[in-house]
């Protein structure tokens, strides 16, 4: 399997058609896939035809709630909201129905459908287009949550959300589209609830998602000659690898939680519990987080990178669990 | 009115498929007064002849989505009256295991996928069943039953959009069940909630052929919905039936009759003295199919209460595909 180079979208895209390729029970719908400036899902009109292709009217209820029926009927539906924060019209498809119906039937239907969805701040597009969310959708019971930080991932879980059985959504930060890595050419499947230790280290374990992988990597080596720091990128919140981090806090007994997502009942909040909880002997130092505050995200640019998490914030949170 | 084109065996089939449903229900009326089933949920007495008309010309490779009034189209449907009253009385046996009860019954074998708790919810759901005929190429249809409250829910017109677009095979049955009034049944609101006459006047707004019909005939249901289907099947696109109905009462101790003020919209009382008048409904066959629709259901009860609960660990099952 030869390893070359290409972006985070290219990614996606090789994911979609390589699985559409091997079943053909995969039908693509959603706001504008069949345009040619999608990269995730350029091209696959033309490969794979415009019935299993399909631009849907924006109504994301009436094209979520088909994808739902479209999975329980047998198909294995990858719908796609353009922006996660056009998903809040159609909740009662995503959270009650897509989220409980396996549950709700005792098990009789199942909904392999995978929705998804572009999310993420950093590029002055306002409170309805720059929100992360991930966490609101981790936080119903049903639904798994993949969020791939790197080109590599993206391809994996995608690959492993069309063939997860149950209804999974798969959040794909704006900022990372164009991200280059290394990505084999054939299939492979990157599993749910394995979390990726992506740097090794010994002072203050560091957990981030998404884009904020990479600003945790940054801030670690910005702080390579004074502080040894762990990152774990979870890749999937929902199952989330709660081993990884606890065996990790084991040995550093500090904890710095990056989330991109509002600080309030995020994310963020949930691994600083299970540290509580589950952790509590290891921890030599109080939990930090660094999330979004809860406010809407602002257009103006310097107010928007005023809340966001980034390198230097990081680095004052680790720093801080040091002192 | 076709009645020549509609044999002596459909009619007596419709006849049975409403009784089926009164008596099913008024089963469940007992089983919740005596305490056997948990909750109180909305019936469907006085709307049997749309259940029965529509499923008539539905198999079970077809689908329907339903409402939070739903037993009446899931008994006509063909789901299995034992699993269903088990499933009422929140037992194992039940279609869901207990877990889903009147408002989110699923039953994959007979095309009965999903009865909804929230107002519309099915509706962009079903336009999944039926896209997966389409795309399959299998003539099947998919049918969701709706009332005149969910026809305001967004869901409900992005839907009749997306199906018209699209060209779903999708059959459209909204149960207006305040034909009058425009009020919402069982709610007391001053101001109507409806700005039309008829809910069947949007489907011009989407393009496809509306129709309003009275839901108390069953012959008039079972022939709209006929045209409906099999312009479904052939390509022709989604369509959106009216149909008005009214509730009336039901009761504790299994009879199927209306109460007298009742009788002028009672689909099986009207439905009965058209069959009788025809010589098809005889003293003989109404018995028997009374007293086979009664066994049917008293078995289906005894099931029900009989039936073990489910485990306590069965609280965590079917959250995900493989398992908790």
């Amino acid at each position: 399997m030869s390893v070359r180079e290409i972006t985070y979208g290219e990614a996606l895209n090789e994911a979609h058609a390589l699985e559409m390729e091997r079943d053909p029970s995969i039908i693509v719908f959603g706001e504008n896939v069949s345009s040619s400036w999608r990269a995730a899902t350029k091209g696959l009109k033309e490969r794979f035809g415009r019935e299993r292709v399909r631009d849907a009217p924006i109504t994301e209820t009436a094209f979520i709630g088909m994808g739902v029926g479209a999975a329980i009927a047998g198909f294995r539906p990858v719908v796609e909201i353009m922006l996660v924060d056009f998903g809040l019209v159609a909740m009662d498809q995503i959270l009650n129905q897509m989220a409980k119906s396996p549950y709700m039937s005792g098990g009789a239907v199942k909904v392999p459908m995978t929705l998804r969805a572009i999310y993420g701040a950093g590029t002055s597009s306002g409170a309805t287009h720059s929100e992360s969310l991930y966490s609101l959708f981790a936080h119903m019971p049903g639904l798994k949550v993949a969020i791939p930080s790197n080109p590599y991932d993206a391809k994996g879980l995608l690959i492993s959300s069309i063939r997860d059985d149950g209804p999974v959504v798969f959040m794909e930060h704006r900022l990372l589209g164009r991200m280059k890595g290394e990505v084999p050419e054939g299939t492979y499947t990157v599993p749910f609830g394995v979390a990726n230790l992506v740097r090794e280290g010994t002072d203050v374990t560091v957990v981030a998602t998404g884009r904020m992988v990479g600003m945790a990597i940054e801030a670690t080596d910005f702080l390579k000659q004074k502080v040894s720091v762990e990152v774990i990128d979870p890749r999937t919140i929902v199952p989330l690898d709660e081993e990884t981090i606890l065996n990790s806090l084991k040995k550093t007994g500090r904890l710095v939680v990056v989330d991109e997502d509002y600080e309030r009942c995020g994310f963020s909040a949930e691994v600083a519990a299970i540290a509580a909880e589950k952790g509590f002997s290891s921890l030599t130092a109080p939990v930090s987080r660094v999330a979004t505050p809860n406010v809407p995200l602002p257009f103006n640019p310097v107010l928007e990178s005023h809340l966001l998490p980034d390198r230097e914030k990081i680095v004052r949170a680790i720093n801080g669990v040091m002192a | 009115m076709i009645d020549l084109d509609v044999y002596k065996e459909t009619k007596l089939a419709l006849y049975r498929t409403m009784v089926r449903i009164r008596t099913f229900e008024n089963g469940a009326r007992r089983l919740i007064k005596d305490g056997q089933i948990p909750a109180r949920f909305g019936f469907y007495t006085g709307q049997e002849a749309v259940a029965a008309g529509v499923c008539a010309h539905l198999g079970p490779e077809d689908q329907i989505g339903s409402t939070h009034r739903p037993l009446g189209h899931l008994v006509a449907k063909g789901c299995d009256m034992n699993r269903l009253m088990a499933e009422l009385c929140a037992k194992r046996t039940g279609f869901n295991k207990g877990k889903s009860g009147p408002y989110h019954t699923f039953d994959p074998d007979s095309g009965s996928l999903g009865a909804n708790g929230i107002v519309g919810g099915s509706v962009p759901m079903t336009a999944g069943y039926a896209l997966a005929h389409q795309l399959r190429g299998d003539g099947g249809v998919a049918v969701s039953f709706f009332g005149e409250g969910a026809s305001n829910q967004g869901g409900v017109q992005e839907t009749l959009n997306l199906a018209a677009c699209w060209e779903l095979p999708l059959v459209f049955v909204c149960e207006n069940s305040s034909p009058e009034v425009q009020r919402m049944l069982g709610h007391e609101i001053d101001y109507p909630q409806l700005s039309i006459d008829d809910v069947s006047e949007r489907a011009a707004a989407y393009g496809i052929p509306g129709s309003s019909h009275v839901g108390w005939d069953v012959l008039e249901v079972y022939e709209a919905v006929g045209d409906a289907v099999a312009r479904a099947r052939s390509g022709g696109g989604p369509t959106l039936l009216e149909f008005k109905v009214h509730q009336i009462e039901g009761n504790l101790e299994g009879r199927i009759e209306a109460e007298e003020d009742e009788r002028k919209w009672c689909p099986i009382h009207l439905f009965g003295e058209k069959l009788r008048v025809e010589g098809v409904l005889t003293p003989e066959i109404e018995k028997k199919i009374l007293d086979e629709e009664r066994a049917a259901v008293e078995e289906a009860k005894a099931y029900g209460v009989r039936s073990l609960e489910p485990e306590l660990l069965e609280a965590f099952t079917d959250v995900f595909a493989e398992g908790a």
